[in-house]
């Protein structure tokens, strides 16, 4: 007799008439946030049930709105380049380089070969950094801790690089206009490169441990698609819009504003569109981001680090917009300036924002346990979409 | 509780016990992370990471509620919005409860010292027993914070806790 | 299995074009060019003078939008930026679209051209770490006729450095201008928060409400005339006064 078999003796007429009659499942209001270990930070989602389906899900965000772009109207370009490093925190030096591009385009200041190849190395770096923690983070989502303590292990290599390079572990505050503050400390190449070699193998570790795994694939396969027609619309950018089969990379088609034309490199995309796929395309970026800077290492160029500025930075009047791919999609800057020593009016398209923003259509219509698997899928930082 | 609250396992006869007690207090203290903003990934680091690995110390980061806990740590930029929200929570907390503020932000405003929605210190909100300055600070000053916390737990009057005593905040590194 | 991974051209300028059939001159041209002049590679732009890939999509975006609605132009950067008449924010977001091959949303944000007023009013002593705003009401790239504009760029996925920035002007009084929200989803939440921080209203969107501040939250903080109010009350805390800054004596600074 196995468990499901029932004894007809022992089987009451009174729990058949309450097992029987369909549940009602009314409309239920759920409130995920704002402090919920599965929304990374301070994310709050209303979601509208009908028993495990979302009708309706709205996403609450502010939680973490510092008003940047008011702050910037306050503060000279230096400092904004000290405030910047905090909106994505996790890929800090990625942030600043688009504002520091934009203030020089500005004042026709051109950074010398070296400058611009270390921060090519620098930001790869970050991207590695902040993948590394999603690639763990996903994991932990669907219910394996392992890949957590993996991500959490590895990503100190790369920050290690980056604190020993800049001396600011999280935030580097590195760039200045012009260039960049210091040259790379003595041995820091061959150190790198061990590092990079190490990033690879830990990608392919992911990929055994993760991508294989059957539970990971039932949870993730067909689940949370976003078709690229509308995530465009929606303005999704980065990894989110290259798993969807968009083969767009701001990297190879934006502004070139960092020498990644000099090396061989490919942008990855994958067709499918859904939670798998943005995994997928991530982890192959991370790989690619540890090639890449290997590239960047065997070809880097001698010469000065800084371009000749005045001591006071003043920027020409005049307006702008440059963009970037930051590890999490497009961050631009369209800078006002006129003529003084901060900028009049800064807006910052952070990427985290219109990946978001696409949310309450993607959730619609799935059940409640894959909602946190599409949210963390998405790999959104809460201080990249409140600013 | 009476016992604890009256005052008699400060000395006398019982005095063994009241150091039993916040000896083991010091070493089990669950703990609720309330990680805001870049601080929050530092904590993670601490307390997941294989380097730091701050559970060593008896730290247990898994209560997903307050009410379970006995120390919050406040780890970011706290604004006008959330602020309600954490004063809920502490209250929902049982006594003795214990806070640390992790990171500029939380302490005094930070970076954001001039912003409109910025909540300049998490003290004005929750009172506070340690500050651990940076920004963000390392996973190292972290774990001095956990450690100084812990000495403090050992030498305190659990009594003194409950009458609103012995609430001078530390500060990490100084 | 459904696997179907695709991996795009190697190096920047082989672009494999998606939609080269759609979209042929600008695309090319611009790869091209991004390749000629990598070594050149930040330039001194010359606000006044358009280039010919710039003068060809203003004249595509003129051919859809209808003369009559395009005020004035310029270049910000590399970008082209295009004032037009408030009556045509909609259309004119429906031939980027639709026409223009501008599928993708960059933003939608304002701009409030209001001379920035000194932190604790003009004869303000404490707090000097502010930098100082020219006290004239001028305007940037492609004018203005007041002192509101509600700017947006869109770009597309399909062409490499191919964008366009919109803008159009909105009456102090009653800033009002048409939601984008119908042809562009992705504007719902950029709408929102130029509405909490501007106070434009944009017809035609679903729910504006707030989307970062508290329910409570009075004020319109992007406008220049919100003042901070905690530089108001102290000056900046970080300001240790030794010495003077340098530079302060000899405006020009030294090289």
């Amino acid at each position: 007799m196995t468990a499901f078999d029932v004894d007809p003796k022992l089987y009451s007429p009174l729990a058949d008439s309450h097992l029987n009659v369909e549940l009602d499942t009314g409309d239920m209001v759920l409130n995920i946030g704002p402090q919920h270990p599965a929304t990374h930070g301070t994310f709050r989602l209303v979601v509208r049930l009908d028993g495990e389906r979302v009708i309706k899900a709205d996403p609450v965000i502010g939680y973490m709105h510092r008003g940047y772009e008011k702050l910037t109207e306050y503060r000279t370009y230096p400092q904004v380049t000290t405030l910047i490093n905090r909106i994505d925190w996790l890929s800090s030096f990625a942030n600043e380089v688009p504002f520091i591009a934009a203030a020089e385009q500005l004042m026709g200041i051109e950074a010398p070969p070296r400058a611009l190849y270390i921060r090519t190395i620098l930001t790869e770096m970050a991207r590695i950094s902040t993948f590394l923690l999603f690639l763990g983070e996903m994991g932990l989502q669907v219910g394996a801790i392992t890949p957590a303590f993996l991500g959490f292990r590895d990503r100190e290599y790369p920050l290690n690089l980056i604190e020993s390079a800049t001396g600011g572990r999280f935030h580097p505050n590195f760039n200045r206009i012009g260039g960049i503050k210091d040259d790379l400390p003595w041995g820091w190449i061959a150190e790198c490169r061990n590092t990079m070699r190490k990033m690879l193998d830990s990608c392919d570790i992911f990929e055994d441990l993760v991508l294989g795994n059957p539970i990971f694939q039932a949870r993730t396969r067909g689940i949370g698609i976003i078709p690229a027609e509308l995530g465009a619309a929606y303005g999704v950018s980065g990894s989110n819009i290259r798993a969807s089969g968009v083969d767009w990379d701001l990297r190879r088609d934006g502004e070139p504003l960092l020498p990644y034309n000099e090396i061989d490199w490919k942008v990855w995309t994958h067709q499918d569109g859904d939670s798998y796929a943005r995994y997928w395309v991530r982890l192959q970026e991370t790989r690619e981001s540890a090639r890449m800077i290997l590239h960047l290492l065997d070809q880097m160029p001698s010469g000065p680090i800084m371009a000749k500025v005045p001591r006071i930075i003043k920027v020409p009047q005049g307006e702008t917009y440059v963009a970037a791919e930051n590890p999490l999609g497009e961050m631009g800057y369209y800078i006002i300036s006129k003529g003084a020593t901060g900028p009049f009016r800064v807006k910052i398209r952070t990427a985290s924002f219109s990946n978001v923003s696409i949310m309450p259509w993607l959730l619609q219509g799935i059940y409640v346990p894959d909602v946190i698997t599409v949210l963390a899928s998405l790999y959104f930082i809460l201080g990249d979409i409140d600013k | 509780m009476g016992l604890m609250t009256s005052g008699a396992l400060r000395k006398g006869p019982l005095k063994p016990v009241g150091e039993l007690l916040n000896y083991s207090r010091k070493y089990s203290l669950w703990m609720f992370q309330w990680g805001l903003a870049c601080c929050a990934i530092e904590m993670g680091v601490a307390l997941a990471g294989p380097r730091y690995d701050v559970m060593r110390l008896g730290v247990i980061p898994f209560p997903a509620s307050p009410r379970q806990a006995d120390l919050i740590v406040i780890s970011g930029t706290v604004t006008d919005k959330m602020a309600p929200a954490i004063r809920r929570l502490y209250e929902q907390m049982p006594d003795p409860k214990y806070v640390i503020s992790m990171g500029s932000c939380a302490n005094c405003g930070g970076p954001y010292w001039d912003s409109y929605s910025v909540t300049k210190g998490i003290d004005q909100v929750i009172p506070v027993d340690v500050y651990v300055p940076g920004c963000p600070p390392r996973p190292e000053a972290f774990i001095q914070a956990i450690v100084m916390l812990q000495e403090r737990i050992q030498h305190e009057d659990p009594a003194d806790r409950w009458q609103g005593k012995g609430w001078e905040p530390i500060v990490v590194g100084q | 299995m459904k696997t179907r991974p695709i991996v795009g051209r190697a190096k920047a300028g082989n672009r494999s074009s998606l939609a080269s059939d759609e979209i042929t001159s600008p695309g090319d041209a611009v790869d091209q060019d991004s390749v000629a002049d990598q070594d050149s590679a930040v330039v001194t732009i010359d606000v006044a003078e358009l280039s010919a890939e710039h003068a060809d999509l203003l004249a595509r975006f003129t051919g859809e939008v209808g003369a009559d609605a395009v005020i004035e132009s310029g270049v910000a950067g590399r970008e082209l930026v295009v004032r037009i008449e408030p009556a045509a924010w909609v259309s004119a977001a429906l031939a980027c679209k639709t026409k223009l091959g501008f599928d993708y949303l960059g933003f939608v944000a304002g701009i409030d051209w209001l001379p920035t007023p000194a932190a604790g009013g003009d004869d303000a002593e404490g707090d000097t770490s502010a930098p100082v705003q020219p006290k004239d009401m001028t305007f940037g790239v492609a004018g203005s006729a007041g002192r509101f504009q509600v700017f947006a760029r869109v770009g597309s996925t399909k062409v490499a450095r191919y964008g366009i920035t919109l803008k159009a002007d909105l009456k102090e009084s009653a800033p009002h201008i048409d939601s984008w929200f119908s042809v562009y989803p992705g504007a719902d939440w950029h709408e929102r928060e130029c509405w909490e921080m501007y106070g434009f209203i944009f017809d035609g969107h679903p729910s504006l409400r707030h989307l970062y501040l508290p329910h409570e939250f009075e004020g319109f903080p992007l406008r220049k005339d919100f003042p901070l109010l905690a530089r108001e009350v102290k000056p900046w805390p970080g300001l240790v006064n030794v010495e003077a800054m340098p530079g302060v004596d000899d405006e020009e600074g030294g090289d």
